[in-house]
């Protein structure tokens, strides 16, 4: 994973030496696909439509679809170009996707009137495709059925599992693109030699899971007293956003609504699912099962669940916020889970989060959203096999200075198979934990400038960048536009792992400095 | 005529009693620690219903600001409609203890109810698809099939037809 991190820097390098015109049509050629399945994807909520009798949204759905489909002919007859991507255009390719897809998915969100404005319902698709889950949607309640499985399916489709690439998959010429598309995502799957099986392996767990995630919730919703056809249709929207890792639910309590133990059961079986590694998940259906415990990221991930629950639970036990063990338990580790598996399903009122939660809690949970899931996996967040890494490095360093100077200090660490941590590893890791670092520090001043406190300030923007969903009520339709543009461009960053933007911006001040070359 | 004036009078002053009684979903969430294990009364548009045992959850939404009510299965099978896109759920007022951290329900906030009172039923609601949403919807989508064609076959024409994705199999 780092090493694509590498890779990347260079790429970096290799546009100092100017964009030409061909290089935006392979660009702009690529993104053509990306609207062609943002039109196909908008023709499923009509389904949903039907099944409610909910005909007056049918027409937003065939607007935004025709809108997309519009572009993607314009786009790929005038950009139309036989050349093949490199990896410079699948990762600005990749940055403007995740601009694009989500203005084009936002379109019938604001025609259904489910947001207050087209820049709310931007931002209600951005946080939808990169599987955070803020929401700016006043009344989730009385949202029509079509319109909030369209917000599920964002989640399930771009973040759970992957739009760009699945594009190109469909539609790309090569199998070039597609592997080019991996990198340019942040993505680096080495599951299967071909990358359409690669694809089929990816879309085969996201589906399996889907199914069995459904159930479980379908099941517990019905125990607990939901209506069937209710506890289907909640139970397919949370198992999408469960696995997504995003977090949005049908119900503006989110899973509070519920009052249920087996519904927040699910959800945790869901959130871990979704933290966890493709290529692990792969290992584990091939027969691999012990890979779960030698693992760095699952041990590092139990390990931190384990400190930062026992944290919270003791912040929210002397603070007399809650009486019982159930509660401390269910309150304070199930948001833990919620926070580091980036998830974002909550169980607590924003308002309580900002008003009642002790601020060390809130420190805690922004920790946690900072570090993230597993990297492959469908969280956000730094990633733990960066922060595993980093610790290895820190070991390594300090045996080095302890030990002769002779002695050779080798380290590895296992991540499907033992891999010798080298500098370049190291490197790739420790510049996209800074970059993090940087982003988290601006979203915070800029929040904090707009009059909220420190703590509530650093777990808006957390939740942010690393695309989690959480909220201490900061994100709501009345916040400023400057913080909603701020958010969005932090979502953006955070679902790209931020390299992919300063490519772009390097692309695009070049283009602007030097002009366009034929 | 007496006999008929006097309940209406009675029927409105405790109505009008309740509401001026009634805190807003808002108020109780935000301050949530001065209501905590105190007396409140709440009245909203049901939004949802769980029937569990002889008890029920019923979700009661004011102003955005939802509040799950504990209360007893008959009270909750007294409710026709719960609110969603085509439906306007019935508006209730419910007086109860509040918590906001209610230690018998997992720490979750909830007022568990002492009255509960039907105050209206609710309704459907007709959304009649919007005429020009259905014309520019027709239209475009006519103007997308019509470009995905005409912009193929030129490029057809030129001898640059996109090769099908045949790896896909």
């Amino acid at each position: 994973m780092p090493a694509a991190r590498g890779s990347k820097i260079s790429v970096g390098v290799s546009m100092m030496f100017g964009a030409t015109r061909e290089d935006l049509r392979i660009i702009g050629y690529n993104l053509s696909k990306i609207c062609y399945v943002v039109g196909a994807i908008l023709f499923l909520p009509i389904i949903v439509a039907v099944a409610y009798s909910e005909f007056d949204t049918i027409p937003y759905f065939l607007i935004g679809a025709a809108v997309s489909f519009i572009l993607g002919a314009l786009m790929s007859h005038f950009l139309y170009t036989k050349k093949e991507m490199e990896l410079k255009h699948a990762v600005v390719m990749a940055a403007l996707a995740w601009l694009l897809a989500p203005l084009l998915a936002s379109i019938p969100i604001w025609l259904a009137s489910a947001t207050g404005s087209y820049l709310d319902a931007s931002f209600e698709s951005i946080s939808g495709f990169t599987g955070t889950g803020l929401t700016l949607v006043p009344d989730i309640d009385h949202l029509a059925h079509s319109v909030n499985f369209l917000r599920h399916f964002l989640q399930f489709l771009g973040d759970g599992i992957g739009i760009i690439v699945i594009s190109l998959s469909i539609l790309g010429r090569t199998e070039m693109n597609s592997v080019l598309a991996f990198k340019g995502e942040a993505k680096d799957l080495g599951i299967r030699p071909s990358i359409v099986r690669t694809s089929r392996v990816i879309i085969g767990i996201a589906v399996t899971f889907l199914i069995i995630g459904t159930v479980l919730f379908t099941v517990a919703g019905v125990w607990e007293g939901l209506d069937p056809g209710t506890a289907f249709f909640d139970g397919l929207n949370h198992s999408m956003t469960g696995y997504a890792t995003g977090g949005f639910s049908t119900r503006s309590q989110n899973l509070l609504y519920y009052h249920s133990i087996w519904i927040e059961v699910a959800a945790v079986v869901m959130m871990i699912i979704g933290a966890i590694n493709f290529n692990l998940h792969y290992a584990v259906f091939r027969g691999r099962r012990r890979e779960i415990l030698k693992n760095i990221e699952v041990r590092l991930l139990l390990v931190v669940l384990l400190v930062f629950g026992l944290l919270v639970s003791a912040n929210l036990l002397f603070s007399n916020m809650y009486s019982s063990g159930d509660a401390i338990f269910r309150k304070g580790v199930f948001h833990v889970i919620s926070a580091q598996t980036t998830t974002g399903f909550q169980t607590v009122l924003p308002a309580h989060f900002m008003l009642l939660w002790p601020p060390f809690s809130m420190v805690i949970l922004s920790f946690a959203m900072v570090i993230g899931g597993c990297a492959n996996s469908t969280s956000g967040g730094i990633k733990l096999l960066r922060v595993g890494v980093l610790f290895k490095s820190f070991v390594r360093d300090i045996k080095r200075t302890l030990l002769p100077r002779t002695a050779v200090v080798r380290g590895t660490f296992h991540h499907i198979e033992d891999t010798p941590l080298t500098d370049t590893v190291v490197k790739g890791a420790a510049l996209i934990t800074v970059s993090y670092l940087i982003l988290f520090a601006f979203g915070t001043l800029i929040t904090v400038a707009h009059g909220y406190h420190l703590d509530d300030s650093m777990f808006e923007t957390s939740s942010a960048l690393g695309n989690v969903g959480l909220s201490s009520g900061i994100t709501s339709p009345a916040m400023p536009p400057v913080l909603k543009v701020t958010y969005m461009f932090l979502m953006w960053a955070g679902k790209l792992e931020i390299m992919a933007i300063f490519v772009l911006i390097g692309f695009v001040i070049l283009g602007l400095r030097r002009g366009i070359e034929r | 005529m007496k006999k008929f004036v006097l309940p209406i009078v009675v029927i409105l002053v405790l109505s009008m009693s309740g509401l001026a009684g009634a805190e807003s979903g808002k108020v109780l969430i935000e301050n949530s620690r001065d209501f905590d294990g105190n007396q409140v009364t709440f009245q909203g548009e049901v939004i949802g219903v769980m029937i569990r045992g002889n008890n029920a959850w019923v979700n009661v939404i004011d102003n955005g600001f939802a509040i799950g009510i504990w209360c007893s299965a008959e009270n909750a099978k007294s409710i026709s409609f719960t609110g969603d896109y085509t439906h306007v759920g019935d508006t209730v007022l419910v007086s109860g203890i509040f918590h906001m951290a209610c230690s018998e329900h997992g720490g979750d906030v909830d007022i568990h109810a002492d009255n509960f009172t039907l105050l209206s039923v609710g309704r459907g609601v007709e959304r009649m698809p919007s005429l020009l949403a259905v014309v520019v919807s027709v239209v475009l989508m006519i103007l997308a099939i019509f470009l995905i064609f005409w912009l193929r076959h030129l490029r057809k024409e030129r001898g640059k037809i996109v090769p099908w994705p045949m790896h896909w199999r």
